[in-house]
């Protein structure tokens, strides 16, 4: 992992049909394959999922960053897919997360409306860089509420 | 002559002969063991000596796939061997005379990698043209024996070029490749892909889904493709059209469906990319038509079916004739009278408008320096005569010197479309023209962004305003459009020209916006340069103007 590091930040529009419990399976799904390929070639970074849109910071080595992301590019699962940012970065901000999920902790407000009313989430008036902070930010809540709850 | 092989050879010519041999010879005896290898047989399998080898054995110990039924296929007639180091002999075997078989071994190395490299694009490793046309034709002569359906996609990326020159052609590979591996994800097992060239792909469905499905297909692939890439750091983003051809509805020969999908890509791209376009005999008939102007239209550059015709001006303050707009006809022997709107935009687009705007601006020139009186003349000059003209202002100079026509008389009018591209360049020889002597008016004013800053950023000597607003002048909001562009070119030390005067009442109130001179079937229409020059030559003055005389002096006396 002497290779140059890339940070990639995008949303996309989700286009799982159904229920939402239907949708939480497919993306607890999506998770477990995320963190078994992720954690294979290095890259690491945080999904969000919340009124109908995906968000996404991917960072590892470039060659990895891009294939992952060539992957999910393909996945029909999302749409609409605008790529908000690919830069080279120095050091990694999701270092301990093969893939982070926000929206666990904050699940029991009106589901993913939760997130959207806390951080004004809306994807399309983000920059790379808001989006980037807000997932980061978030991530590092859920990590220590069940730190919390366990301490 | 002790090699191995050939103890028994001694001074034998024949055996001299084969151990010469560029060919490999391996004899077999009756028993199925080789007896026999010469050298250059030898070499191929080298460091396994096969003499009292069976074939099998010989192969599996040279590493060479499936030995046994290579040697089986090898022993009944003949085959393709590839050794482990990629050489590939082409295998033939005959009964020898006494028993056995004699086999002969070529290295084809060469010749096959050269038919694979033909039929393959080395890049993405997909059929190319040559080879997806082939494929086409075996389904063709499938469906022959045993009617089936297909389909043919053919794909063009949008905006591959602008990537290519940015991030250059390394990235453009790559995302290339990033492409194919897109349409090999979204396509079936047994479906044919191919780079047909550049950024043009193709997709043959032998099996044909339903036309619903085939739809589903190029749907996914517009928005697949058409998602953002990253390309070695970079951020890629394209598109694709597609165009659509069915089999067998749509050709039964492989050349007339790439074309038809073609021509339905063509319809995909011009009704704004990012799209897919079933082909329809409709399209055929308009690029036919097309086809056939297009070669009407270079025929009549070489048998000179144009000719030019002269529209007066007339200057309203002093009512008198002031000169003739030069219009271009063609005079086609069996479509009649083509008009210009029809054939101009085909003469732009297959690069005839530099020559037949030369013709026509030397013509014009021409005729109306022989005319007895010293009106103006104006010619149109095109935005692709500006563009790939490179020596335009020297046409227009070496025409004014060839002719004798002082540069004063004459007019080009130019559209906005112009101004659209290059400006600095245009600025620059629209300066130049000009500094010669030449005047420059704006034609058709009002039609298209009439923006009001290319007024400002050159000074022309005329505005034409055009006929949509003088037609429409039963309309409040063009006379008022009429009145301002009048004032605006009065306010810049513009003449305004109103074109395509057609009754008394549309004459009348153009003067009353305050246009300084009309043109239009009403005040003359069109005529040849000899029925020009014989107006010229009747006396000039307000009252005196035979297109003038068509007023009434009611109207004129205001
Ligand atoms: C919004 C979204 C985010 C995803 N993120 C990842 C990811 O970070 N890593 C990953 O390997 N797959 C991710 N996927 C799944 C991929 O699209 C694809 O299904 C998966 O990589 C296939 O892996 P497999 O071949 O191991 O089954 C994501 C899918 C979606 C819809």
């Amino acid at each position: 992992m002497n290779d140059v590091l890339h940070r990639l930040v995008y949303y996309s529009r989700n286009r799982i049909a159904g229920p939402p419990e239907q949708i939480d399976v497919i993306i607890a799904h999506i998770l477990e394959v995320s963190r078994r390929n992720n954690e294979r070639v290095g890259v690491t970074g945080a999904l969000m999922f919340n009124d109908g849109c995906f968000a996404q910071v991917l960072e590892g080595p470039t060659v990895a960053v891009e294939q992952t992301f060539e992957r999910i590019q393909q996945d029909p699962n999302h749409g609409d897919v605008l790529l908000l940012a690919c830069e080279p970065v120095t050091a990694r901000a999701f270092d301990n997360w093969s893939m982070a999920y926000v929206g666990r902790s904050t699940a029991g407000a009106a589901r993913y409306g939760g997130i959207a009313g806390s951080t004004g989430f809306d994807p399309v008036t983000l920059t790379a860089n808001d989006l980037f902070e807000i997932l980061h930010t978030l991530t590092l809540e859920e990590e220590e509420a069940p730190a919390r709850q366990s301490a | 002559m002790d090699k191995d092989n050939f103890s028994d050879g001694g001074a034998d010519p024949v055996a001299r002969a084969l151990a010469d041999l560029a060919a490999g010879v391996i004899a077999v005896d009756p028993g199925g063991a080789i007896v026999l290898a010469n050298p250059c047989a030898a070499g191929f399998f080298s460091p396994v000596d096969p003499v009292g080898l069976r074939l099998r054995t010989l192969f599996s110990l040279a590493g060479v796939a499936d030995p046994e039924s290579l040697a089986e296929a090898v022993e009944a007639d003949g085959a393709r061997i590839r050794l482990l180091d990629g050489r590939v002999l082409e295998a033939r075997s005959r009964p020898a005379s006494c028993g056995g078989q004699a086999i002969t071994l070529i290295d084809v190395t060469r010749y096959v990698h050269e038919t694979q490299r033909a039929s393959r694009d080395p890049l993405t490793g997909l059929a190319n043209r040559l080879e997806m046309s082939e494929r086409i034709e075996a389904l063709l002569s499938v469906h022959r024996r045993d009617p089936g359906s297909a389909a043919l996609l053919v794909l063009d990326l949008d905006r591959f070029k602008a990537v290519n020159d940015t991030l250059g052609h390394p990235v453009g590979d790559a995302l290339l490749v990033k492409v194919t591996e897109r349409l090999r994800s979204a396509v079936r097992q047994g479906d044919v892909l191919a780079r047909l060239g550049g950024d043009e792909f193709a997709v043959l469905l032998p099996e044909r889904p339903q036309p619903a499905a085939v739809e589903a297909l190029a749907a996914r692939l517009v928005d697949l493709i058409g998602r953002s890439y990253v390309v070695a750091g970079h951020m890629a983003n394209i598109g694709v059209s597609i165009g659509i051809a069915l089999i067998p509805e749509d050709g039964e020969e492989a050349e007339k469906l790439l074309r038809h999908a073609d021509l339905a890509l063509y319809r995909a791209k011009s009704g704004g990319r990012g799209r897919y376009r079933f082909f329809s005999a409709g399209m055929n008939e308009a690029m036919e038509a097309r086809r056939t102007l297009e070669l009407d239209l270079r025929r009549a550059v070489a048998l000179k079916q144009f000719e030019m015709v002269y529209q007066p001006q007339f200057d309203l303050e002093h009512n008198t004739l002031v000169g003739f707009e030069a219009l271009l006809r063609w005079n086609h022997p069996v479509r009649g009278l083509v008009s210009p709107g029809e054939f101009v935009p085909l003469a732009e687009e297959i690069g005839l408008i530099t020559s037949i705007g030369e013709w026509t601006l030397r013509t014009a020139c021409r005729e109306a320096a022989g005319w007895p009186r010293e009106v103006s003349i104006a010619v149109n000059v095109s935005a692709m005569q500006f563009r790939s003209d490179a020596s335009l202002l020297a046409t227009v100079r070496s025409v004014l010197d060839a002719t004798g026509l002082k540069p004063s008389r004459l007019e080009l009018e130019i559209t906005e479309g112009v101004l659209l591209n290059d400006t600095d360049r245009t600025l620059e020889i629209l300066h130049a023209l000009k500094a010669l002597g030449v005047r420059i008016s704006m034609d058709d004013f009002g039609t298209g962004y009439s923006s009001l800053s290319y007024l400002r950023r050159f000074p022309f000597d005329k505005i034409k305003i055009d006929q949509s607003f003088v037609s429409g002048s039963e309309d409040a909001h063009a006379v008022a459009i009429v009145r301002a562009v009048a004032a605006l070119g009065a306010s810049l030390g513009m003449r305004t020209t109103a074109e395509g005067i057609e009754t008394h009442q549309q004459l009348a109130r153009m003067r009353a916006e305050g246009c300084s001179e009309v043109q239009g079937y009403l005040t003359g229409r069109p005529m040849s340069a000899a029925a020009a020059a014989g107006i010229l030559l009747e006396p000039a003055g307000p009252d005196d103007s035979p297109a003038l005389h068509l007023a009434s002096q009611k109207e004129f006396a205001a």
